[in-house]
């Protein structure tokens, strides 16, 4: 799956809809195809201690209930996918 | 047939020529203009996350402290918030990581934004909770997010969620089914006698909302004195000593309020943290030298104020504003005043001048982007309060004048710029209000009156002797005093809230500065629909639009006015009883779940006390209150009834009620979609009604100084004002009467039959509690006056009037004097408070025909102003329909 805008962390919400690139604040979406300054924001899906259940639902640290686009920038327990 | 003319809501001569902009017209400076420019495009937004964390952290600690739990719940939400920055901005922090943002508070209430099809849902649809849902209507542009929409689900016709989020949301809220403020309070408000009753009156729409769950705070002015007198860091060390100074003693409460309070201070001081790093990241990535440096100083800003006191008046305003958005993190809340902000800064504004580290210009800046980081804030409530209600606002009022502890005035330069702003940057938010005392200098009050004029219904003018006399009045078994008594602002809309006097020590310079030492000011009751409850009353105790009881039969033959009188006072008192134990009921749920943590530790006493706002730690605690709507059309209904049933004998009360329910032969408001009189549409069944309908609305109408209908309003207030003293809040003390409409008087007014005074059925009420029906107000602007002040306004927390004027009769510096003279006029003779919309009425038709090209219009409805277009149309149709006055 490609990359869009929100897994970016230059990504700045202004809305549901839409924000601006923190890089050089041009208008994007939510789900706009990332570009080639992409860097991955610490979120849920992105740890290694999430594990997916449904689309939209998971499983943190296999005991507390969690979701794959929650943002864990300031999650203490937060692990990149293959860092360990 | 009886037309409804187009123009009968007209006072005077109205000038052909459409005035579409106002007589002054200032811009914004560059940065705020962007910043508008910003919100504008934003779209109202809710985020999980908050929500998330707090939840998450509250389930890892079952069996603990309840306040403590609570305390680490508010702390993980608050250092897991992502910090957003928008380019431009000079102060940082908002509610959720969106422009717009906003969150669910299940921990309150879960039910309301479950699916409809969701047995949660459904639930509480059947208790009556959701009834007022379910007759309000959103305004349909603006930042309303009024479908779903690709990737965006909408959720009460106002608020985007991303499809993302949605499942996280609906497990969550269903973690707090029958742990929620609200589950939990209904369980045992059900075990009140008559509770039946409360169901009825909530699915009648006689009663609009509980207050425990919905919106537990708010409606109060904050105090931002310990945060700029110590800083996060000084009242964090406050809390340790208090812990190692309580720890073992009797009273152990004390204990686990200053640990809860210090972790909550931890948390937010993360918070802090957190936008110092991100500021960091962004001056990193920037290009533009200026912006770098913009970014670099909100770092060392946001650092500084982690710990410590402000150094200056831009550090002062960054905490206040701060700290305001840490309390509406905590709860639902509307009606969080800043108070008399220009009061509280003054002292670091003063100094800055004087050391020449700030100027006029740049002040003017800052206070320019307050106001856009108010106008941000919303409200995630049920679609029942924030739109029936709210109508979308937050009502943050600023307050400006008044007295000084001394009892001087207390005007000062800097709020002749926070009306310049007020002028040059037009937002909804904060609205301000005058307190109007004839110490007040000439200058403060042209000002107010320059920016009246603009047309944005702000500031609003308030009686400033009336207000301390209710105070002194309600709150004096508890200490307050004349002096004290000098330090109150309105809370919310138009909630007379007290005050303290706080001594703010700068550069060994002694400020006394005033702020809110009590609670919410507006829970409890809230809110009674009068002319429902009358409809109720000629019905014998149904409620005729659902077909479902509300009260047992009340045994009066109504074969007299006497009569009718005494079963109105008899439903409306089975009203208030069991409202008012249920409410107790859900408020002390809330304070044992979901109790304040950062309210409480601004307010007075309560660090002191090591007590938080639900165990009484405020100065003040008198603060529970009855609110009512609809009283206009109440009173002409009273005296239509006595006059054509019970004096001339024209018609029966059986034939009343044939004429009632048949809507006087007119199509319902709903059917053509207007809820203005002036655009209902007759049925051929209209002749059979129409003598009725003609004596209906030529019986004496109140405003017009008509001592038949001014009698009945006046035996109305001194009644309700003396017999809500009879029943006991939460806190064990009496409680008020409030009389604001808000928004209710659109919702409260589609679920009601035609009523005897001529309104017809669905159509909105008259709006505040002693403006005139639209076009009723036959004999001018001090005819009106003379009707609204037959009663003492002290006796209750607020009355309330909004006016129309057209521009052209205020217009120039003569047209300036003669409107502050026609406000002093009123507020001489005792009048609590007055608005104005100042506008052309054939412009606000052609927003409504075109609200595309109305963006950034704005009106005042009743008791904030809001934008045009993110209001639904029955508001909108009542605010064209209020009469014009075409000269004062």
């Amino acid at each position: 799956m490609e990359n869009t805008c929100k897994d970016c962390c230059y990504f700045l919400a202004i809305d549901v809809f839409k924000g601006m690139c923190k890089m050089d604040k041009a208008s994007i979406s939510h789900d706009s195809l990332a570009c080639g300054h992409f860097s991955k924001i610490a979120k849920c899906k992105f740890c290694s201690k999430y594990k997916q259940e449904t689309e939209f639902l998971g499983i943190c640290m296999d005991q507390v209930a969690a979701h794959p686009d929650l943002v864990a920038i300031h999650c203490d327990s937060f692990e990149w996918i293959g860092m360990n | 047939m009886n037309k409804i003319t187009e123009t009968y809501n007209i006072f005077g001569k109205q000038p052909d020529e459409v005035i579409s902009s106002p007589e002054v017209s200032k811009e914004p400076t560059a940065r705020a203009s962007g910043l508008m420019a910003l919100y504008f495009e934003a779209k109202s937004s809710a985020s999980v996350e908050f929500p998330y964390w707090y939840s998450r952290r509250w389930a890892e600690l079952d069996g603990e402290i309840p306040i403590v739990r609570r305390a680490e719940a508010l702390k993980a939400g608050f250092e897991h918030l992502t910090p957003v920055i928008f380019p431009g901005e000079l102060l940082v922090m908002g509610k959720a990581n969106y422009l717009r943002g906003s969150y669910p508070m299940p921990w309150l209430s879960e039910s309301y934004f479950m699916a409809a099809e969701d047995v949660m849902y459904q639930e509480a649809l059947q208790s009556g909770k959701l009834s007022a849902d379910k007759v309000t209507t959103w305004g349909k542009g603006g930042g309303n997010v009024t479908k779903s929409e690709g990737n965006v689900i909408s959720i009460a016709g106002k608020f985007g969620i991303r499809k993302e989020e949605i499942p996280a949301l609906l497990r969550i809220a269903r973690y707090w089914k029958d742990k929620s403020v609200d589950d939990v309070g209904h369980k045992y408000e059900m075990m009140v006698p008559a509770y039946e009753v409360k169901e009825a009156l909530m699915r009648s729409v006689i009663c609009m909302f509980d207050s425990g769950y919905t919106l537990p705070q708010g409606r109060e002015v904050m105090n931002y004195y310990y945060p700029l007198q110590f800083g996060i860091g000084g009242m964090k060390s406050y809390c340790g000593e208090m812990i190692r100074e309580v720890a073992g003693s009797p009273d152990m409460d004390r204990l686990y309020y200053y640990k809860a309070s210090l972790l909550t201070l931890e948390g937010l001081e993360q918070w802090f943290l957190h936008y110092e790093e991100e500021a960091r990241l962004l001056a990193t990535l920037e290009k533009d030298a200026k912006q770098k440096e913009e970014y670099l100083n909100i770092a060392d800003r946001m650092n500084w104020l982690s710990q410590k006191p402000p150094r200056d008046f831009y550090d002062a305003l960054q905490l206040v504003w701060s700290f305001h958005v840490a309390v509406l993190n905590e709860d639902a809340i509307s009606g969080l005043s800043p108070g008399r902000l220009g009061q509280v800064l003054y002292p670091f504004y003063k100094r800055d001048m004087e050391k020449g580290i700030l100027d006029r210009n740049k002040a003017i800046e800052l206070l320019e982007c307050m106001r856009v980081k108010f106008t941000e804030i919303d409200c995630f409530a049920s679609m029942g309060v924030v739109g029936g209600v709210l109508s979308g606002n937050t009502f943050n009022n600023l307050c400006l004048g008044g007295l000084k502890k001394d009892g001087s005035s207390a005007a000062n330069e800097l709020e002749m710029l926070i009306l310049e702003t007020g002028i040059s940057c037009a937002t909804p938010q904060p609205t301000l209000s005058m307190l109007y005392d004839e110490k007040l200098p000439e200058e403060l009050l042209m000002k107010g009156i320059e920016c009246t004029k603009i047309g944005t219904g702000y500031p609003a003018w308030v009686n400033n002797q009336v207000a301390m006399e209710f105070l002194v009045d309600n709150y004096g078994h508890e200490g307050m005093s004349m002096e004290e008594a000098r330090a109150w602002a309105i809370g919310g809309c138009l909630e007379t809230s007290p005050g303290s006097w706080m001594p703010l020590t700068l550069d060994g310079v002694e400020y006394y500065i005033p702020g809110g030492s009590a609670p919410a000011t507006s829970v409890g009751v809230h809110f009674l629909s009068l002319p429902k409850l009358l409809e109720v009353v000629l019905f014998d105790g149904m409620d005729m639009r659902t077909g479902q009881r509300v009260f047992q039969p009340h045994g009066f033959d109504l074969d007299s006015y006497d009569e009718l009188w005494e079963a109105f006072k008899d439903y409306f008192a089975q009203s208030v009883e069991v409202l008012t134990l249920c409410n107790n009921i859900q408020h002390d749920a809330w304070r044992k779940i979901s109790p304040s943590l950062v309210n409480s530790m601004l307010k007075p006493d309560c660090l002191a006390k090591g007590k938080d706002i639900g165990q009484k730690g405020c100065r003040y605690n008198t603060t529970f209150n009855v609110e009512i709507c609809g009283t206009t059309n109440l009173v002409n209904s009273l005296a239509s009834l006595k006059k054509n049933v019970y004096e001339n004998t024209e018609f029966s009360l059986a034939e009343y009620r044939d004429a009632i329910l048949a809507n006087f032969g007119y199509k319902t408001a709903r059917e053509i979609g207007s809820y203005s009189l002036i655009d209902q549409q007759p049925r051929e069944e209209y002749m059979n009604f129409k003598r009725i309908h003609k004596l209906s609305q030529e019986a004496p109408k109140f405003g017009n100084d008509n001592p038949y209908v001014d009698e009945i309003f006046k035996n109305w207030e001194e009644w309700y004002c003396d017999m809500v003293h009879d029943y006991r809040s939460l806190y064990d003390e009496p409680m008020y009467a409030c009389q604001i409409s808000v928004s209710t008087h659109a919702p409260m007014g589609a679920v009601t039959l035609a009523t005897p005074d001529g309104r017809l059925s669905g159509t909105t009420f008259a709006d505040g509690s002693v403006s005139a029906y639209p076009g009723t107000d036959k004999n001018g602007p001090y005819a009106l006056f003379n009707s609204a002040t037959c009663w003492d306004h002290s006796k209750s927390q607020n009355s309330q009037l909004n006016m129309k004027i057209h521009p052209s009769a205020v217009k120039g510096r003569d047209g300036s004097r003669k409107f502050l003279e026609l406000i002093r006029a009123y507020l001489r003779k005792g009048g609590f408070h007055v608005q104005f919309n100042i506008v052309d009425s054939r412009m606000l038709k052609k927003a409504q025909a075109d609200p595309d090209q109305f963006r950034g219009l704005m009106v005042r409805v009743a008791g904030f102003t809001q934008y045009w277009v993110e209001l639904g149309k029955a508001i909108q149709d009542e605010v064209i329909a209020r009469t014009e006055y075409e000269e004062v």
